[in-house]
């Protein structure tokens, strides 16, 4: 007769440490390579660019939709009110202003370029246009 | 007298809780993360005089200068010295037109129309050619 030896069952508590592990592995990796950003209110595209350089967080965003409707950091304004509280913004901060000009790529150049020149009247501050890095 | 203590139990900190609030925080930072790989074309620089913006330049006279005037039809088509031109054409006339006079403004007048994407395409075609003064004019409203 054989005897089969069984082997001795798990222990019925099984321990989570493991799981924990995992988790704040998780935890980690998604705050250090996400970014947060203020999302717009409008569906945006940006256009597809060969030439552009790495986009440094920080600053303001202002959206501009395809029919030209504006938004900065998330909350729809008229464009007069955005200039406004940008200025302010460089009033009363110590580091210049960054503006993210985040333009949906089908947007016309009759609603871009009016912005981009009233950002440009601004005191001080750097204004970039965000785009998509096209791969290669 | 003999004394039945009881015996002693190392404490045990229940991780439930802590399980609980490190998942929060997880799909917290999912949801909220934004993921896209994103460039940046510099349109305005730190390093312009305070509070000045650029002078309007006057599209009839930049075509008689040395500049070279580039335009943009609202279909997305290109246009030097009125003929039709691809991005690759443009790049090497930039190109032949900055090897002689390194300084060349080459301005871009877009129509108001074209899109977008068309005009970052048509700067990207200028910047491949290695234009250095490149400026986009408009037309001013009357």
């Amino acid at each position: 007769m054989i005897s089969v030896r069984r082997r001795p069952d798990r222990p019925q508590h099984e321990t989570i440490v493991t799981l924990i592990d995992i988790v704040f592995f998780l935890l980690v990796f998604f705050m250090l390579i996400g970014r947060m950003d203020a999302s717009s209110p409008f569906e945006l595209s940006p256009p597809i660019s060969a030439g552009g350089d790495t986009l440094p967080q920080g600053g303001m965003t202002v959206s501009l939709s395809q029919d030209g409707r504006l938004a900065l950091d998330g909350v729809e304004r008229p464009r007069a009110e955005i200039v406004t509280v940008l200025r302010n913004a460089i009033a009363t901060s110590r580091e210049p202003l960054f503006v993210r000009i985040n333009a949906h790529a089908d947007t016309p150049v009759r609603h871009l370029l009016p912005l981009v020149t009233a950002l440009e009247a601004l005191p001080e501050g750097d204004v970039v246009l965000v785009v998509t890095p096209r791969r290669r | 007298m003999r004394l039945n203590r009881k015996k002693r139990v190392g404490m045990i900190i229940s991780v439930t809780p802590l399980v609980d609030v490190m998942m929060i925080l997880l799909v917290f930072f999912m949801v909220t993360s934004t993921y896209l790989d994103l460039d940046m074309l510099p349109l305005v620089g730190g390093d312009r005089p305070a509070g000045e913006a650029p002078a309007p330049v006057p599209v009839d006279r930049v075509q008689q200068g040395s500049s070279l005037l580039v335009r943009l039809a609202a279909d997305g088509r290109v246009y030097v010295s009125g003929e039709q031109v691809s991005l690759a054409g443009l790049s090497s006339l930039v190109q032949i037109r900055i090897t002689t006079r390194p300084s060349t403004p080459v301005l871009v007048l877009p129509s108001g129309a074209a899109s977008t994407q068309a005009l970052v395409s048509l700067m990207d075609a200028i910047a491949l050619a290695g234009a250095s003064n490149v400026r986009v004019v408009r037309l001013s409203p009357q």
